[in-house]
């Protein structure tokens, strides 16, 4: 498209102000799906490891893994052709015996309880056994200055424990998880006099073939979707993202369009000289495709700059998927806009161009 | 052209802008058009040129029916064999001097003449302004392209619309006695509409158009030129 190569290269500064609109929307919007994704996966990186395909909790429990008690008879009750596995799930404030300030070693995290031959165990420590106060803990908590064979305290017991190894992306609603045998978790749970025989819910891998009246059943997804602000937050991030797509079509369909209308009279005469309405809708179609190509590609390479830098501060994540459904909703919209400027082409009159 | 004629409609009323006019054009020949504005020299240059359709009658291109082609048909003929030279200037802003010609290759996919734009260049002494743009040439330079850019793919017919429009008067007649002999070598039928009737004298054949109707004129200083 040589008339479109020409006139980008001519008209230098014009253009490049357009790209610049461009690259920090595309910047703006590529950032916040990485930024949008990292909080998710910090949500549900934990559930995520399970592969599991069904979660079932108490009915009383209203949704909410915390509050649902049960016991073994309900795991015997739960009839699969798959396998499941029972889980205790509680959050706990950790604190580091050996700071210097314990308060503001202070970390929030989830104590998971699971069954050590179960599926939920993180797949690379399989060989560890969990017994007594030994937990296998999220390497989040190495940031903290944890290292294996540290131990470190509970906001409300006496008790310490001890870390054998750990695992990685399993946390849990943004907190790190903390991974223990189900006899040490209930000692957590319900204090080390006539413990109860409780755990919280069951995970399940394959089809449930019989459940008791007093379980429910979530399909993983469904399960995610009820953690608290998951939905919400997935839901602004979303809608935000959609606009910021749609603005940057209408941004550029208008700057195109403006420059269209400025070169009416040139296209006036292209057309009286017999280039045909095609040529030249081709070719601000080509701008457009060009302005909006070189802009995402320069909000990439700073999107991808900045979350080198930030990874360690900030759940930034790059889901290659988004990214590529990101970038042809961009073209397909940016397109649009510029099929309008194309309509104003075949609109002009060559008739006007000659003065008649 | 024969029997054409054009209407307009202004209101209800419909008003005859270019009354029963035939009108023919040979290779080698220049022809001017001259007349006060709004007398329907454009009209008359437009339809000629396929722009707008006459009301009644024909025009034929090289023996050919030209009038009752579609848009398509037309603008792919206007662009292989008519050549346009406009008062503004024809040339694209943000093109070089030699682009503008390339650009027609580029839409016709058809090869580069280089011999024949290199002696383009030569006779219209623009061979130095080749790779500037057009808003680095001065009026007459601008002209001398565009005639330059209309002779490059080798039209059969060429219209100038007021070509010496915003030139000075030595410039002006630079610029048409080029046109007159381009015409005659390349053996072109050319059509320049006018209202500086000093330009009239390079012509072969003067028209006058006052009110729609278009007469030949035989202009004494034709024998001074001659």
């Amino acid at each position: 498209m040589f008339l479109a190569f020409k006139e980008l290269k001519h008209s230098k500064t014009k253009f490049a102000l357009i790209i610049a609109v461009v690259v920090l929307i595309s910047y703006l919007v590529y950032f916040l799906t990485s930024l949008a994704n990292g909080l998710a996966s910090s949500y549900t990186n934990a559930v995520e490891q399970w592969n599991s395909d069904q979660i079932v909790l108490t009915v009383d429990a209203n949704d909410n893994m915390m509050m649902s008690y049960m016991k073994q008879g309900d795991f015997d009750g739960v009839d699969t052709g798959g396998s499941k596995t029972k889980l205790g799930i509680f959050p706990a404030v950790i604190n580091n015996p050996l700071a210097e300030n314990i308060l503001d070693s202070r970390v929030d995290v989830y104590f998971f309880g699971i069954d050590n031959n179960g599926f939920i165990k993180p797949s690379e420590l399989k060989d560890l056994t969990l017994t007594g106060n030994q937990v296998i803990v999220d390497e989040e908590l190495k940031k903290e200055g944890y290292e294996v064979g540290d131990f470190f305290g509970v906001t409300g017991s006496t008790l310490q424990y001890e870390i054998i190894g750990f695992s990685s992306k399993t946390t849990y609603q943004t907190a790190p998880v903390v991974f223990m045998s189900l006899d040490t978790w209930q000692t957590y749970r319900y204090g080390s006099t006539n413990t109860p025989d409780l755990f919280s819910g069951i995970v399940v891998k394959g089809e449930i073939e019989n459940l008791p009246g007093n379980l429910i059943s979530y399909s993983t997804e469904d399960y995610i979707a009820t953690l608290p602000g998951y939905t919400a937050q997935v839901l602004t991030f979303s809608v935000m993202i959609v606009f910021l797509i749609i603005i940057t079509a209408f941004v550029l369909g208008i700057f195109i369009y403006v420059l269209t209308i400025q070169k009416t009279s040139m296209f006036g005469v292209m057309k009286a000289q017999g280039i045909s309405n095609g040529y030249i809708g081709a070719s601000v179609i080509v701008q457009t495709f060009l302005l909006v190509a070189f802009g995402i590609f320069i909000g990439l390479v700073l999107t991808a700059l900045t979350g080198a830098f930030l990874v360690d501060v900030i759940p930034f994540a790059i889901n290659i998927m988004f990214y590529s459904v990101i970038t042809v909703a961009f073209f397909l919209f940016a397109l649009f806009g510029g099929l309008f400027s194309v309509s104003a082409v075949l609109k002009i009159d060559p008739l006007k161009a000659i003065g008649g | 052209m024969t029997g054409v004629t054009k209407d307009f409609l202004q209101g209800d009323n419909v008003i005859r802008a270019l009354k029963e006019t035939n009108f023919t054009a040979y290779e080698g020949e220049l022809v001017g058009i001259a007349g006060p504005s709004g007398s329907g020299k454009s009209t008359f240059l437009t339809i000629l040129g396929g722009l707008q359709k006459p009301t009644t009658g024909r025009v034929l291109l090289n023996g050919k029916p030209f009038s009752e082609l579609d848009i398509k048909e037309k603008s792919k003929i206007r662009l292989e064999n008519i050549g346009f030279i406009l008062q503004a200037s024809n040339l694209i802003p943000f093109l070089t001097i030699k682009e503008q010609m390339l650009l027609h290759n580029k839409i016709t996919k058809s090869k580069v003449n280089q011999p024949w734009m290199d002696e383009l260049f030569l006779k219209l002494d623009v061979e130095k302004l080749k790779d500037k743009y057009p808003n680095k040439l001065s009026g007459g330079e601008k002209q001398r392209a565009a005639i330059a850019k209309a002779l490059y793919h080798q039209p059969s017919v060429i219209f100038a619309d007021e070509p010496t429009a915003s030139l000075d008067t030595n410039r002006a007649y630079e610029v048409v006695k080029l046109l007159a002999k381009e015409t005659k070598e390349q053996k072109k039928a050319t059509i320049m509409v006018t209202h500086d009737e000093r330009m009239l004298e390079f012509c072969d054949k003067v028209y006058v158009i006052v009110d729609g109707v278009l007469n030949e004129k035989l202009v004494d200083n034709l024998v001074v030129k001659s």
